[in-house]
């Protein structure tokens, strides 16, 4: 692409979330949400394949129909509450509407049937952006609107797990996988959202960063697929050795950062005696483990039958070298090390 | 309810209910999101109208001038899907499936 054309659509997306960041009125909120749905539709699309028009097809309608009922909602309350304000809604109904608008936005069950679509259609860099950044914006909204119904972000949530696990164990893309292993995330922080916004935000921080680790590495490896994984030890043993840790962290095992979040969720949820909610998310926890086992499988715990010409690459062809690979030593640093720092991080962040 | 709130609160339910239940073709699903946002619209409009303050009487104009742009990359990913997929149908469009 255009490298000025690249400067301007990424700027905008920055833009565009920062203005929903630092909006207290609605009508901003939701300009930052529409910069943002705008800017990424050229990402999408750039290659004229069938598959990424039609998931930038299906991203457009999507978060177009969640803005507008969005705005809708909001302008409803305000007229019969006076005032506009983010963080001072009072109407039930109107309050719902707008949470069911965002979790559509953020693609969680059982608004989630476009998200695997579009991360799969789109290439591995864009569904990292769609993966991540435009996640953010929508989760700080949802952060300031009081709830009115704690069991409807509750129930969202878990099914989200539930979906999330259930969804990704008969797929051997890997863009699929990954787009349920975000919703499954997604999910745990949402159980967690109206009780402790702290912990809700260091869910989220943690998961961009594992998940910014996972799409570089399938990145460098140029893998889509499960069986495009299993050559990575001719061609990148380094990574070979620490995908599967990476996967795991995904997977929320100890002593990885990915642990972190989990475990102070479930201690949360007890302490606040929700014990059933707790019960399910830790179970259904294993559905995403084994797929991420599935996956650090093919990488490092086999080997692929293949004949000697492939193992012994003699037409070296080291993997690309993108300005977006510059990241991944930080990324996975931050995906594997950071759980024994987790009490300073909580301080930060409270 | 006023008869006013009735009114554009049922415009913008049938727009979504028409771009939920769309049946053939993508432009028409467009169509319906653009009645989604013309009701948005009005009812800013009618709500400036009504209140003393001038303040808000930007709004409506900053709706419109980002529906717009909004439509017009609706339709440049209607002319790609007419590229890429020969036609419009949204039964075409099912080469992502699970």
């Amino acid at each position: 692409m255009n490298p000025y054309l690249l400067i301007v659509l990424l700027t905008s997306l920055g833009l565009g979330t920062a203005l929903t960041l630092s909006s207290t009125h609605w009508l901003l909120a939701w300009l930052g949400l529409e910069v943002g749905t705008l800017a990424i539709l050229p990402l999408m699309a750039q290659r004229h394949h069938p598959r990424a028009t039609e998931a930038a097809t299906k991203y457009f309608i999507v978060q177009a129909t969640a803005a507008a009922t969005l705005l809708f909602a909001a302008f409803n309350n305000a007229w019969l509450q006076g005032h506009s304000d983010i963080q001072h809604m009072s109407h039930p109904l109107f309050t719902s509407m707008i949470t069911l608008a965002l979790l559509l936005k953020l693609g969680l069950a059982p608004m989630h049937t476009w998200m695997p679509q579009v991360i799969q259609g789109v290439s591995l860099n864009t569904g990292l952006i769609v993966s991540t950044w435009q996640k953010i914006a929508p989760f700080i909204l949802l952060l300031q609107i009081k709830q009115i119904h704690p069991p409807l972000l509750t129930i969202i949530g878990l099914a989200s797990i539930l979906i999330g696990g259930w969804g990704g164990l008969n797929q051997t893309q890997l863009r699929k996988i990954l787009a349920y292993s975000s919703i499954a995330h997604l999910g745990w922080i949402l159980l967690i959202l109206q009780h402790s916004t702290a912990l809700a935000t260091y869910a989220l921080l943690i998961y961009i960063f594992m998940t910014s680790a996972t799409f570089i590495t399938l990145k460098k490896c140029k893998a889509t697929t499960i069986n495009m994984l299993t050559t990575t030890w001719t061609k990148a043993p380094t990574i070979t050795l620490v995908a599967p840790l990476m996967l795991l962290s995904l997977g929320g095992l100890p002593p990885l950062s990915g642990f972190a979040p989990k475990w102070f969720i479930l201690q949360e949820l007890t302490q606040l005696n929700f014990i059933p909610h707790a019960s399910i998310a830790a179970m259904a926890a294993l559905l995403s483990l084994s797929y991420y086992l599935r996956l650090s499988y093919s990488i490092t715990l086999s080997l692929s039958p293949n004949n000697l010409p492939e193992c012994l690459q003699w037409r070296v062809n080291y993997p690309i070298s993108t300005p977006l690979s510059s990241a991944l030593p930080a990324a996975l640093a931050l995906t594997l090390f950071l759980l024994p720092l987790t009490p300073s991080a909580l301080t930060l962040i409270i | 309810m006023t008869p006013i709130q009735m009114t554009f609160s049922t415009m913008f339910l049938l727009g979504l209910m028409g771009l939920t239940f769309h049946r053939t073709h993508l432009l028409s699903a467009l169509l319906c999101l653009e009645t989604l946002m013309l009701s948005l619209f009005l009812a800013t409009s009618l709500w400036a109208l009504q209140l003393s303050t001038i303040n808000i009487a930007c709004v409506p104009m900053l709706l419109l001038a980002f529906s717009a742009c909004e439509a017009s990359s609706g339709l440049a990913l209607v002319v790609a899907t007419a590229g890429t997929h020969g036609s419009d149908h949204m039964q075409n469009l099912n080469l992502l499936q699970c």
